[in-house]
């Protein structure tokens, strides 16, 4: 029991990093969810491109680790913008679960192709900085400084988009209500686009701030701890998905910590939690930390 | 001769054949193809028999989440985890033994099966939450279930799973002192014997009483409470039947196979049942099978066919084009057939119309 609580700040510090990658990674679920109804199956899958990019610039035309970052966030971006026209578009008029499994599709092509592309099964993304530090006995990389400091910006980024420009607002009006916004005159197909590119470059960055470790199958795992977050957040609230990302992360650090440090049990239990939690917050408060309960009347 | 249900005018006749057509159609080819295997073979380089075995389980889960998601519109994305406890349920009564005892797999596989329904039972209150809150709900049980399964090592096996399991029970024959091809041939006649009754009691249920109020929660659940259909109560039946289904899929599985890994009752595969149920077509009884083969058949394929046809070697071809392959004809099929392709089908040959005009067009008001 003291090896645990002595082990406490790291497991915190720990859980605080891999929250902010699933914070990233949920956001961008909840922008997609909120402006087009849409579960986009296909999110891990652009954290993998992001960090398999990022990795692919920095090592083969050797570009400068900045510029590959930069490189790759367009990319997935582009990347995230051609899946909304060649796959969201054209099923606008089925019913929204055509529109999931055909994300699904996505995923399943998006990981074979890099499959081809990136046929190893680890690569190493450079970190920003290398090398650890020890403060109050938590030792980390320098890197979760970035992690902190990119998640911090990514946020505020949004916030700013959302509050402060025009295509920020008619997309929280989309959120609101998809056919009021478009008898006002907002092009609603447009947005869905923005959605996709916007998530997909958030995705991205989660990819490559997760340095070193980048695989053509590291989506699943993010795909769905991302998901979990989203959901515990409030889905389609892309602030409360941080909070539900933080609050996942250091949730499943501490609890695994505390399985296998006191009750002896092995690691891979640490991966019920996550479900676990899912199902608690949707029985007991399924508007989730931060989300707006629905009101339904007939 | 028993009268035909339809003797009376020649119209009637007429719709009863065309109705009637397609699944005698496809009973008369499920019972031919164990018999011109080796002229498959040789043309498409796929074991038919081994494969359509697969298909027919699948077929008999995708049935239990049809029922679940095409009819009564509740999903589901933990109906791999049912199938696990089914296939492990019998695996440990019967293959493994508890404190000594085996089990006949005659006895075993109704036990896995009320195990599994007894599951469902204790997690229907999640049938509150709807839509997406529900495919998350389940997608958490489905999660917790394979992690558990692949932990409890002294039971399951852990990551290597169980082997050496008894074969399928039969009156009269004895699977294991058979010919490895024969007694395949012999699973594969049980398998969809089992999947077509299955079948035929779905499309009794869906047009009986309980199956008209499934639909009616499904298009206005408040509507239909208004009219004295007990919701809550249908959901919670229709859930446990459903997975049900599932697990008896899961334990024919686990015979069939002899051998059970956790991997087997992932994520990956409830979502891969999901895509079964949407390709083949939702509230299409029949749409199950053609979404299993679609899921089972196309790798095969794009894996064997395909490099056998151009003459090239497996290695070459490998798993990612099947991935390449697989995803875009997904996005197609959704793109093309939205409502599936066994509607689609059908409209072809049943309405003569388009097969790729978009059913829900009009629905959508846009």
């Amino acid at each position: 029991m003291s090896g645990f609580l002595r082990n406490c700040p790291t497991y915190l510090a720990n859980g605080l990093l891999v929250g902010c990658l699933y914070a990233l990674i949920a956001m961008g679920f909840n922008i997609i969810y909120s402006s087009t109804g849409v579960i986009n199956f296909a999110q891990g899958e652009f954290a993998m491109l992001g960090a398999l990019l990022a990795y692919q610039f920095s090592t083969r035309p050797h570009l400068p680790l900045s510029l590959a970052v930069l490189v790759s966030l367009m990319l997935t971006a582009l990347i995230g913008l051609a899946v909304e026209r060649t796959v969201i578009f054209p099923l606008r008029r089925t019913p929204i679960i055509n529109m999931i499994i055909a994300t699904i599709g996505v995923s399943i092509f998006l990981k074979a192709v890099a499959r081809i592309i990136w046929p190893e099964e680890a690569y190493n993304v450079p970190p920003f900085t290398s090398g650890s530090f020890t403060v109050l006995g938590i030792t980390q990389r320098y890197q979760g400084i970035w992690v902190i400091l990119l998640t911090a910006a990514s946020v505020a980024a949004i916030y700013l988009f959302y509050r402060g420009t025009v295509a920020g607002k008619a997309m929280r009006a989309c959120s609101i209500n998809r056919q009021a916004a478009e008898l006002s005159g907002i092009n609603v197909s447009r947005m869905s686009m923005y959605a996709f590119s916007l998530s997909a470059a958030l995705a991205a960055a989660a990819g490559f701030i997760n340095a070193p470790a980048a695989s053509y199958g590291m989506g699943l795992s993010l795909g769905i701890s991302g998901f979990t977050a989203a959901v515990v957040g409030g889905l389609g609230n892309p602030f409360g998905a941080v909070l539900g990302g933080l609050v996942i992360g250091i949730l499943e650090s501490i609890t695994s910590g505390f399985l296998q440090v006191v009750l002896g049990l092995s690691s891979g239990y640490g991966e019920a939690v996550i479900p676990l939690v899912l199902i608690a917050v949707l029985l007991f408060m399924p508007q989730g930390l931060l989300g707006r309960g629905e009101k339904i009347r007939v | 001769m028993r009268a035909l249900p339809s003797a009376g005018s020649r119209e009637e006749r007429r719709v009863w054949l065309i109705k009637a057509l397609p699944p005698l159609f496809f009973i008369v080819l499920i019972s031919i193809i164990p018999f011109i295997e080796g002229s498959l073979k040789s043309i498409f380089e796929i074991k038919f028999v081994l494969v359509m075995r697969t298909v027919g389980i699948y077929a008999i889960l995708a049935l239990g989440l049809n029922l679940l998601l095409g009819y009564a519109g509740q999903i589901s994305l933990g109906h791999a985890a049912f199938m696990g406890i089914g296939a492990y349920g019998t695996a440990i009564l019967s293959g493994k033994g508890v404190f000594g005892v085996h089990l006949s797999p005659y006895l075993s596989i109704p036990l896995a099966v009320a195990l599994t329904a007894l599951v469902a039972t204790a997690i229907a209150p999640v049938l509150r939450l709807k839509g997406h809150y529900l495919a998350l709900a389940t997608l958490g049980f489905g999660l917790f279930i394979y992690v558990v399964i692949r932990e409890l090592k002294q039971l399951t096996g852990g990551n290597t799973g169980l082997f050496s399991l008894p074969k399928l029970p039969l009156p009269f024959v004895q699977l294991g002192s058979m010919k490895q091809s024969n007694a395949w041939k012999v699973e594969y006649f049980l398998i969809w014997a089992i999947a077509l009754l299955l079948i035929a009691f779905a499309r009794n249920l869906v047009e009986s009483r309980p199956g008209r109020a499934l639909q009616a929660l499904h298009h206005a659940e408040v509507a239909a409470e208004a009219m004295g259909v007990g919701t809550a109560s249908y959901k919670a039946k229709i859930f446990v039947m459903s997975a049900a289904l599932a697990g008896l899929a899961g334990a024919l599985f686990a015979h069939a196979q002899g051998s059970l890994n956790p991997k087997n009752f992932g994520v990956v595969f409830s979502v891969n049942l999901l895509v079964m149920v949407v390709v083949g077509g939702m509230s299409s009884v029949w749409g199950c099978v053609a979404g299993s083969a679609f899921v089972v058949l196309l790798p095969e394929f794009v894996n064997n066919t395909l490099p056998h046809w151009l003459g090239r070697g497996k290695v070459e071809m490998g798993a990612n084009v099947e991935g390449i392959v697989f995803g875009v004809t997904l996005i197609l099929v959704m793109i093309l057939m939205p409502a599936g392709i066994t509607r689609g089908l059908s409209d072809l040959f049943r309405y003569r119309r388009n097969p790729l005009r978009n059913p829900f067009r009009k629905e959508a008001g846009l």
